[in-house]
């Protein structure tokens, strides 16, 4: 699959950032970074650490405000917008640092990231009594299939608090799939898991990927993986886009090789 | 009492299912299944047309009278729609693990011929996409979890929903084939092809009619008194297993139970819980998983809690023994039990799902005594039934007659009979009709009529049967008498203060005896307890008082052994075996032959009447010192 959305100019671009600068005070993060991503597209975006991977998800989903630059989102521009607005329009992510609330319940979790599609106030929902039962019910089997889907039967009344790390990082893909997002922003998803569960996270991204079609911007480390499952990677070396394409093209550049990895067989087995 | 399960007519498990849709139709549950956070129902009625579905959709896609489907999955209503569909059709399942590996799937698909197989989900169906091009015979692979396979394109990959589709186009097509298909079947057609695991050599598939299906099941039902329908069961025993043909799919139709299906094999225990069956059929390392659990949550209980705890356990245990022994309940006792109850075993009761706990069941590996008086003392009459694929149900402890070793009496349709070696001999009216594929071994397995179990063991006094182990497990000695190590060492190994021990027999020697390595810290604990001064392990292991208290334990094991495998004598072993010497494997199972040749003087010391031996062994340090222990050893007899 990979290769083919870099070439094929016809797909719909979902996303564009242009001419993106950010700073903090002397402190330049993000200098003139440019990209896009095309509707059913798992793009990843690798680095160093301090390369700006996550700052550049920061600025997508509204945290930190550019200096410069223009984000448009299926053709709105969102970089004016606060992060509650930009959630709204249905751009979901997930943590680098597992945010969930830890004393809820898996469900809980889960029903809590889809505050965004209800549409009753308070009172209806704490009665649980007519239209607001009915439209808890349709949630409830909403966040119950993604449950299902990321295979959190057994944990589904555990509070998070009380679960291991690699299940809360998938209880956070849980709630931002419950968002039923139109974009997915994942944080480094594989962090500080064992082989196992790197691989099944992999498996249900590639599954999210595959059944919904949502657009996925994923932020990693584990070369392996990214290179295994998505369909384009960026490169970026303290806020410069330095390469863009294919992983197989990736593996190759010189650039790359160089400023990322620093020793030539990095990318080998 | 008569039910309508029991009309000769109905003589094949699809003819019964028609029964049962026609007698309770929408108005009774047949199956539940946990999906998505909710209890799902299938009436006798849905669970009728969705087996009539699938039966045409396999039919219009090629299945043909005799012709053998695998079915490889989990528990779930699936599973038992694919193999009545298979016998409405005139056809035989042939039930498989789910951990097994493709090579093993190859040989089940292979020797039974299947041409078609039913698959759970991504993972199954790897497995057959894996080794489809070596089975010539397979047309058909159908899934029924499309989780994972929406992209999948193999031409003989389909869905159950798509099989399922094209039967209720055939059956509209040609209304009442479907009962044509099933009045076709006879008692005496093959239901079931089931593989056992062949300790030698490779599994056989041992074939069960469906006369054995629905006679040998309605006759189970009866003795335990489940065949009054009404009663709700909980199935998560691989159906590939006979036990769960017998009691989840052919006990569910001849007794009219409700069959509920967990959500995951991880929610088992939450879902018990949610459901309350009354039926239940746990594999004894689960009872002993579930004995662990209460014991830790006691162990971090509070103190009144604890106190109770083990008050209200003795109550138990007292009634427990009365009821065993048919004394009468004195008001007071009486009074006791249902203090107990209320105060503690009610809770406990509910906390594990066994509320409504009535018809127990433990097979599968042999179970400690302990763990079923613990039960016992709730009030849960854990069944250790004895039977085999072949030989269907043999012997199964009746209401009130629960003996910790025993397997009840003989059922009235087998006779059991112990041969010269020990061999425990069936005949019944419900065994397997032989191996498929496979005469000779089937014929070899019979003696003068009677079927060779391979199992050791005896009937005690009471006309009560107890195996042991297998006979190719066995120890001889030199009297001709047979006895089991292991049996031995398991219940000894019960005990506290018993970590480890090896019991040894053999040709050359006339009695039994044992080497016990004792639990340091809960000797130790008793030591302190009774003002027993002691410096080290070795030290420790000699104390008067600490040899008293392993020869109790072991004339208590022994009271429950025949005369000729009582351990005569035993010595304390003066320092622990230790994986680092190899005594040990790596997963603490013991290396017999091994530490049996190391203390080969301890041994001699066992069978030549030597009261005292002192003993140099080297040991070996982790950091790979060496060094020398002498130590003077008691041998003790234990009288």
């Amino acid at each position: 699959m990979s290769g083919e959305s870099v070439s094929n100019p016809t797909r719909e671009k979902i996303l564009e950032v242009k001419d993106l600068h950010l700073h903090f005070g002397g402190l330049q993060v993000l200098t003139d970074v440019e990209l896009h991503l095309y509707d059913h597209e798992l793009l990843a975006i690798i680095g160093p650490n301090g390369a700006g991977k996550t700052s550049l998800l920061n600025c997508i989903n509204g945290f930190y405000r550019p200096q410069r630059g223009v984000i448009h989102f299926q053709g709105q521009p969102i970089h004016p917008l606060k992060p509650h607005a930009i959630a709204k329009l249905r751009i979901s992510r997930t943590f680098q640092n597992i945010e969930l609330y830890t004393g809820l319940n898996v469900m809980e979790n889960l029903m809590a990231a889809r505050h965004i599609h209800m549409k009753r106030g308070t009172l209806a929902g704490a009665l649980f009594f007519g239209p607001g039962r009915s439209e808890e019910l349709r949630h409830r089997d909403v966040v119950e299939e993604i449950i299902e889907f990321l295979e959190l039967e057994s944990v589904r009344q555990k509070i998070v608090g009380t679960l291991p790390y690699g299940v809360r990082k998938r209880v956070e893909l849980g709630r931002a799939l419950a968002m039923t997002p139109a974009l997915l922003l994942l944080d480094e998803p594989m962090a500080g898991m064992n082989i196992e569960e790197k691989e099944d996270m992999a498996r249900f991204i590639l599954d999210v990927a595959e059944l919904r079609q949502i657009p996925m911007m994923i932020v990693e480390h584990d070369m392996e993986v990214i290179m295994d499952i998505s369909d384009r990677v960026l490169v970026l070396d303290f806020g410069h886009k330095i390469a863009e394409g294919p992983p197989s093209e990736i593996v190759r550049n010189q650039l790359v090789i160089q400023a990322y990895l620093g020793e030539e067989d990095a990318f080998e087995d | 009492m008569r039910t309508e399960g029991d009309d000769p007519a109905l003589d094949t498990l699809p003819k019964l299912l028609r029964a049962r849709a026609a007698h309770f139709g929408t108005g009774r549950v047949a199956m539940r299944v946990k999906n998505r956070g909710i209890w799902r129902r299938y009436t006798w009625k849905d669970y009728y047309e969705r087996t009539r579905d699938l039966c045409l959709g396999m039919v219009s896609f090629g299945f043909h009278r005799g012709d053998k489907v695998c079915i490889l999955g989990e528990n779930k209503p699936e599973w038992f729609w694919a193999e009545l569909a298979a016998q409405a059709a005139g056809g035989v399942a042939v039930g498989i693990f789910t951990d097994c590996a493709p090579r093993e799937i190859k040989y089940f698909m292979e020797h039974s011929d299947s041409t078609f197989i039913f698959a759970h989900d991504q993972e199954q169906v790897d497995k057959v996409l894996e080794i489809k091009d070596e089975l010539p015979l397979l047309q058909k692979i159908i899934y029924w979890d499309p989780k994972g396979l929406w992209s999948y394109r193999d031409p003989e990959l389909f869905s159950i929903e798509k099989v399922m589709a094209e039967g209720c186009r055939l059956g509209q097509e040609r209304p009442g084939l479907f009962e044509e298909l099933i009045d076709r079947g006879s008692a005496e057609d093959m239901g079931v092809i089931s593989y056992t695991s062949g300790t030698t050599g490779l599994p056989r598939g041992a074939i069960l009619s469906q006369r054995w299906l629905v006679e040998g099941t309605r006759a189970w039902s009866k003795i335990d008194g489940w065949h009054r329908g009404g009663y709700e069961y909980l199935s998560f025993i691989p159906p590939a297993w006979v036990a769960e043909q017998g009691l989840g799919i052919a006990g569910s139709l001849v007794a009219g139970i409700c069959v509920n299906f967990p959500e995951e094999p991880e929610t088992v225990q939450e879902n018990i819980r949610e459901v309350g069956p009354h039926i239940l059929f746990y594999g004894a390392r689960l009872w002993e998983n579930v004995n662990r659990a209460v014991q830790a949550r006691m162990i971090d209980s509070t103190v009144l809690r604890r106190w109770l705890f083990k008050r209200f356990l003795a109550v138990g245990l007292k009634v427990a023994e009365r009821q065993e022994k048919k004394y009468p309940l004195t008001p007071w006792w009486s009074f006791l039990c249902w203090l107990a109850h209320q105060a503690v075993f009610r809770a406990l009761r509910d906390r594990l799902g066994l509320t409504r706990a009535e018809v127990v069941y433990s097979a599968g590996g042999a179970i400690s005594p302990e763990i079923i008086k613990f039960f016992l003392a709730l009030g849960v009459e854990i069944k250790l039934f004895y039977g085999s694929t072949e030989m269907g149900i043999v012997s199964v402890p009746r209401k009130g007659e629960i003996r910790p070793e025993a397997s009840g009496k003989p059922v009235p349709w087998a006779e059991v009979k112990i041969s010269e070696e020990g061999e425990i001999l069936v005949k019944s009216q419900f065994m397997y009709s032989g191996y498929y594929k496979d005469p000779e071994a089937a014929a070899k397995k019979l003696q003068d009529g009677y079927y060779r179990s391979g199992d050791f063991g005896y009937i005690d006094g009471d006309g009560y049967l107890i195996a042991i182990d297998r006979m190719e497990d066995l120890k001889p000695l030199s009297r001709g008498h047979k006895f089991s190590p292991q049996y031995t060492e398991v219940r000894l190994r019960f005990s506290p203060y018993i970590k480890d021990v090896l019991v040894l027999g053999g040709e050359q020697r006339d009695f039994v005896t044992a080497l016990v390595n004792i639990d340091l810290d809960n000797v130790g604990r008793f030591a302190e307890a009774h003002h027993i001064p002691y410096t080290t392990f070795t030290d420790l292991s000699q104390k008067p008082e600490v040899i008293d208290l392993v020869r109790e334990e072991i004339s208590r094991v022994n009271r429950t052994l025949p005369e000729h495998a009582r351990i005569q004598r035993f010595v304390n072993l003066h320092k622990e075996f230790d994986p680092d010497e190899a005594e040990l494997t790596r997963t603490r199972k013991l290396r017999r032959s091994f530490v049996e040749e190391r203390y080969q003087e301890l041994v001699n010391a066992l069978y030549s009447g030597q009261e005292e031996i002192s003993v140099e062994a080297p040991v070996t340090y982790r950091d790979g010192r060496q060094g020398i222990i002498r130590t003077a050893i008691r041998v003790n007899p234990v009288g």
